[in-house]
């Protein structure tokens, strides 16, 4: 068995890589971010590179709802009906400033804000928001999924455990040998005023 | 600023377009003014046949407004429909001008494809008696506009097929487009959905502000406030 290699990890290390890389979103296009949730899924943008490219139009197939546009009162019932029909685990993306908050549609027929009625994991700023910000969205729900004990929780006993820390982009140093994290920055900038970066090149 | 650039402001100019009775010498000056707007020779023939049916004209940038009464609307638009050609209706709706008398107003506005002009026809409602006759029988395409206009006014269009709320919940109580609704609405006209499976409707507008969160399914509990 040595002769032929072998690899161990946990269980929700493989379960968590699965889920958060062949998300298939369910595209609750209701404006004109549909337009840009549209680009996020073709070819330009590619969404393929994080295995998401699949929209699946039946919610029993789907696990991540990304609400683009402005909700109605009338269309919010429809919405949370589709949301129930999606199969455990599931995710939610409210898209652009008027899934978020009503945006510009502060009026009697329009919702403020889908997390309402709907439990939001990640919200998208922009009216539309680029692709670019909906593939970053699609990025955090990964991040999340990754950082979920599903199958661990059972050994504990139900007991809560502390969260992996988060995989962050990191930042190199400019001699090349060490890595700082986006909060070390933040920590440097506000002890120093400056952060070890901007050290190197005065 | 050099003195050339004050000397030479003459190239801009602004035309303030006032509303006019129907003259006699009508405004050519206005650059707005289209060739299809002008319908004189439509009002002459409506002039010879209703009479003082006409109640008004009046004309806005070059296009011509006839209020008649509201008694005469299905007549006026078969009239105008069968013998003067206006054979499309472009839109209608409702006007709320929130007066004490004569509150609301329904526009017609009516297209002639063949002799390229268009026209508005005007009625006016008294909140009295909210009725005026549908011309769903004369333009087919009256049917949605007019239940648009009942949903948002609350006018109502005698024999019309099928007159529904068109927007709204059939359920809702009120008429939005009238002046005295609130624009963000009436707080628990509208519900949301339920924030657990068995919790009625939820009536706050606005649950998420006041701490609430709903499930993410029915399998799991809502997260605690």
């Amino acid at each position: 068995m040595i002769e032929d290699g072998f690899l161990t990890t946990r269980l929700d290390a493989v379960a968590n890589w699965a889920r958060s890389n062949s998300l298939m979103p369910m595209p609750m296009g209701l404006a004109c971010c549909a337009i840009e949730m549209m680009a996020f899924a073709a070819p330009k943008y590619d969404v393929a590179r994080f295995g998401s490219e699949t929209m699946r139009f039946s919610p029993r197939q789907a696990d991540l709802m990304i609400v683009a546009g402005w909700v109605t009162y009338k269309m919010s019932h429809a919405i949370r009906r589709v949301w129930d029909q999606m199969a455990d685990p599931k995710w939610c993306i409210a898209m652009g400033a008027c899934a978020s908050t009503g945006g510009m549609h502060r009026c009697y027929g329009v919702v403020q804000g889908c997390d309402n009625f709907l439990p939001v994991d990640v919200y998208v700023p922009g009216c539309p928001p680029r692709p670019e910000a909906l593939i970053h969205a699609l990025m955090d729900i990964q991040e999340k999924i990754r950082n979920e004990y599903s199958v661990t929780k059972d050994f504990e006993s139900g007991k809560a455990r502390d969260a992996i820390a988060p995989v962050r982009p990191r930042i190199v140093t400019p001699d090349g040998d060490g890595i700082i994290s986006p909060s070390e920055l933040h920590d440097q900038k506000a002890r120093h005023g400056h952060t070890a970066i901007h050290d190197k090149n005065p | 600023m050099s003195s050339e650039r004050k000397s030479s402001p003459t190239t801009l100019s602004f035309h303030f377009t006032p509303v006019d009775r129907a003259e006699e010498q009508p405004d050519t000056e206005n650059p707005h003014i289209k060739e299809t707007s002008e319908v004189s020779e439509t009002i002459t023939a409506l002039k010879e046949r209703f009479g003082d049916a006409i109640e008004d004209v009046t004309i806005y940038a070059g296009e011509f407004t006839i209020r008649i009464p509201r008694k005469e609307i299905r007549v006026v638009c078969a009239f105008l429909k069968d013998n003067l050609g206006f054979n499309y209706l472009a839109s209608l709706a409702g006007i709320d001008r929130f007066t004490e008398k004569d509150r609301y107003e329904v526009f017609y506005n009516l297209v002639s494809m063949s002799n390229n002009k268009r026209l508005r026809l005007v009625a006016r409602i008294d909140e009295e008696d909210l009725t005026i006759d549908s011309i769903c029988d004369v333009y087919r395409a009256a049917d949605w506009n007019e239940r648009e206009c009942y949903d948002m006014f609350g006018i109502r269009f005698n024999d019309h097929p099928d007159l529904r709320r068109i927007f709204m919940p059939e359920d809702f109580e009120y008429y939005p487009l009238r002046k005295e609704f609130p624009l963000l609405g009436v707080p628990g006209s509208l519900p949301l959905p339920p924030q657990t499976p068995e919790a009625p409707l939820t009536l706050d507008p606005f649950p998420a502000a006041h701490g609430r969160k709903p499930a993410k399914s029915f399998e799991e509990e809502a997260p605690s406030e």
